[in-house]
């Protein structure tokens, strides 16, 4: 009602353009300000709210209960410098995501190239492919659990082995890996699988028109066209696989695994918080990993950022 | 009016209106559905962390006090076990929404800050209700009082367990007459008794079951044997560690040694290979409703002695009173009745395996009868080990989170023995010097009660 009302009396363009530019940013709030609202005020209660009440518990020595909030300054960050299980539970992290993401991209794109050339069966490969991303995490822990056991689990008994993966440290975050790929691999095949589809049919013809055999139009046209949606899947699984953790405290049972080799940083920061009830503590560590993981992302946008100014230099 | 679109908006505000008053209706009649299971009676929230073969045991007690008190309306929840209980339970005790009544481990109370995560108990209204010092194991007793009030009353013992299979160890000549396995006295002792057992087994089957890499099991064989020497943690102010590393190397070498001579296969699900054909394992003593429930002739004794003094690990169950602002009336008093009448009950809470804490029971002939309870009972009840009574320690709490897991090395062989007792006594003096988050004291001032 209102907003037909509106367009009928709208000012003429020249008038619109002598507007200021606060009543144009009113008039455009007054036309989409209410739908995006309820979107800025969750995001406000239940993003931004906690996360500048982390930032204030971080100087404090606050409890699980809410007690003892003494300011204690850079306190906890100084401790959770010369923790060395800071460190190494952020080493278990970063090993994780330096084994994880360079294998979903590799996997996710053959995949994508599966299901999209395959002739037969498209829909049935991409089932397979993305079905496990709907799973819960803790389904994929006990589920990778079972089939990790060492006498009657699948993989031993698929591969003929008898190797205790879960319980000998060599194979303990390998395991996690595994059963991560399985289950997210599919988002990334998605994202190459869209791509796929959106590259110009047309060009592929005329490279066939010039003889260009199926490698070469891998090489030449479908690989450079992929290159914006590789770099989004790379950033997007660094980001991730840092803040690893359902998976693995699930395949382990909230332990920190063989020698403590697959306690990850999340977990570590959720022992803090809710074992040891030490949740200042708990929010100044929480924070390091919040400046890596921005770090990484700030890094993806400079180096993306130097890379648009070298192809319109 | 009478445009399409007008309609269609009326049919979604309709629609809407009705899902929303819908849903309150639905509430309402949850609400409704409440009052009437609960009637005019008193409400008692509990929260226990019974999940094992004590789980269904726990719930029968449960619907045995529903009939005998129509005039309360008990409303139980089980949860999660382990770190997870825990950290509902002082959450749900900070933000002052916490149940009526609670389980923990006795372990933990010093840690869960009585007084404000906690309320004492009141002695004289638990007399009312039977409940009496007199009758309970003193030491258990003793363990729940902070600062000379109550705050754990105690509901049994749960130890771990050597449970042995009888066919096997019956081939192997390892009983006595009277069809039980001598404790051994000695780790060669031992180490023969497994031997002969191993020569009985098919090929692929452990011969123990030792939960070699689980955190918390490996910190609990620790204490046992380590207590079995006689090894200390902290002096009695709680200012220095006092742990010996040569004890401690002992122990660790003979928990180790059952892996590298091959009587242990790492990652093995110990209570299914048992079920399987597997003559030993160490496991709590909450398996025996388990093991029961199949068809295997067994017998399950305490840890075996092999450092000469008998001790197995043991925790208490105990009931609490979570921490309410307002706490007192009907809800309170029902609380009261229900802890004194699973305490008192001894004789059935003692089916699932646990060692009661209430003496009395030993007098009962149904209690008596009970086997295996019988073998283990009165020996565990006699040479407890515990963890040390302070903040950080108590069953799966940060203590067995730090020191767990170097144990856990130790057995599977990526730390040695001798550097692994180094490492957990390092563990303990960084744990000492650490505050209890709960109220900003280190244990040696929490002894003294010296302010935050």
């Amino acid at each position: 009602m209102s907003t037909l009302a509106h367009a009928g009396t709208l000012p003429p363009r020249t008038a619109v353009a002598a507007d200021s530019a606060r009543a144009r940013w009113g008039r455009r709030f007054q036309h989409g300000g209410w739908f995006v609202a309820p979107f800025f005020v969750l995001y406000g209660l239940f993003v931004v709210l906690p996360v500048v009440r982390g930032l204030y518990l971080s100087f404090t020595d606050a409890n699980i209960s809410g007690d003892h909030t003494g300011f204690v300054g850079l306190d906890n960050y100084r401790e959770a410098l010369k923790d060395d299980l800071v460190w190494d539970s952020l080493w278990h992290s970063v090993q994780f995501t330096l084994y994880v993401v360079p294998v979903i991209v590799v996997a996710a794109l053959l995949m994508a190239l599966i299901a999209h050339h395959t002739v037969h069966f498209k829909w049935l490969w991409r089932l397979c492919f993305f079905a496990p991303f709907l799973l819960p995490s803790a389904v994929i822990g006990n589920l990778w659990w079972w089939l990790f056991q060492p006498t009657n689990g699948m993989v031993n008994h698929v591969l003929g082995l008898d190797t205790p993966w879960l319980t000998q440290k060599s194979t303990a975050m390998l395991a996690v890996v595994v059963a991560t790929l399985w289950w997210t691999v599919g988002f990334s095949f998605l994202l190459y699988l869209a791509a796929l589809q959106n590259i110009p049919h047309h060009l592929y013809e005329a490279a066939e028109l010039d003889g260009a055999n199926a490698f070469q139009r891998m090489l030449h046209i479908t690989v450079p066209n992929l290159r914006n949606i590789t770099g989004l899947v790379f950033a997007l699984q660094i980001l991730a696989s840092l803040q690893v953790f359902d998976q693995a405290v699930v395949m382990y049972q909230f332990t920190p695994g063989p020698e403590e080799s697959t306690r990850t940083f999340v977990q570590y920061t959720l022992e803090q918080g809710f074992t040891s009830y030490r949740v200042g503590y708990a929010s100044a560590i929480s924070f390091i990993l919040f400046i890596i993981v921005a770090a990484v992302a700030l890094g993806r946008m400079w180096l993306l950022r130097n890379r648009e100014e070298v192809a319109t230099r | 009016m009478g445009q399409p679109g007008l309609n269609r908006r009326q049919l979604l505000a309709a629609a809407g209106g009705l899902a929303v008053a819908g849903s309150f209706g639905f509430a309402a009649l949850g609400t409704g559905a409440d009052a009437l299971a609960a009637g005019a009676r008193t409400r008692v929230r509990y929260w226990n962390l019974f999940q094992g073969g004590d789980g269904a045991n726990q719930v029968a007690m449960v619907d045995a006090f529903r009939d005998g008190h129509p005039d309360i309306a008990v409303k139980d929840s089980t949860l999660a076990w382990g770190g997870p209980y825990y950290t509902k339970l002082a959450m749900a005790a900070a933000g002052n929404r916490a149940p009526d009544l609670g389980v923990m481990h006795q372990g933990r109370i010093p840690g869960f800050a009585p007084g404000r995560l906690l309320d004492p108990w009141d002695v004289n209204l638990l007399a009312e209700y039977g409940v009496r010092e007199a009758d309970f194991n003193p030491v258990l007793w003793q363990r729940g009082i902070v600062d000379g009030e109550l705050y754990a009353l105690p509901l049994d013992i749960h130890v771990q367990l050597n449970f042995y299979r009888k066919d096997v160890c019956e081939k192997a000549g390892l009983l006595d007459t009277a069809g039980r396995l001598p404790a051994a006295g000695s780790t060669d002792e031992w180490f023969d008794i497994l031997e002969a057992a191993k020569g009985q087994l098919k090929k692929g089957q452990q011969t123990l079951g030792l939960h070699a890499n689980d955190q918390n099991f490996c910190w609990w064989f620790f204490v046992a044997f380590y207590q079995q020497l006689g090894g200390t943690y902290f002096d009695d102010d709680h200012t220095t560690v006092t742990f010996d590393t040569d004890k401690a190397t002992q122990v660790l070498e003979f928990l180790r040694k059952h892996v590298t001579d091959g009587y242990v296969t790492v990652g093995e699900a110990d209570g299914e290979a048992f079920l399987a054909g597997s003559p030993f394992t160490w496991e709590g003593n909450w398996s025996v409703p388990y093991f029961n429930g199949e068809k295997v002739e067994y017998g399950a004794q305490p840890l075996p002695p092999v450092f000469g003094t008998p001790a197995t690990h043991a925790e208490s169950h105990s009931f609490v009173l979570p921490h309410q602002a307002d706490r007192g009336g009907d809800a309170d008093e029902g609380a009261y009745r229900l802890a004194a009448y699973m305490v008192t009950h001894a004789t059935t809470w003692a089916n699932g395996g646990h060692v009661p804490a209430y003496l009395p029971t030993f007098k009962d002939p149904a209690y008596l009868k009970l086997a295996p309870q019988d073998e283990y009972s009165r020996p565990a009840m006699d040479h407890q080990a515990n963890e040390p009574h302070i903040w950080f320690a108590g069953s799966t709490g940060v203590l067995a989170q730090r020191v767990g897991p170097i144990v856990a090395a130790s057995n599977l062989g990526s730390a040695t023995p001798d550097a692994a007792a180094r490492r957990m006594k390092s563990a303990l003096a960084q744990l000492l010097a650490m505050k209890n988050p709960m109220d900003g004291r280190t244990a040696a001032q929490e002894l003294k009660g010296a302010g935050a």
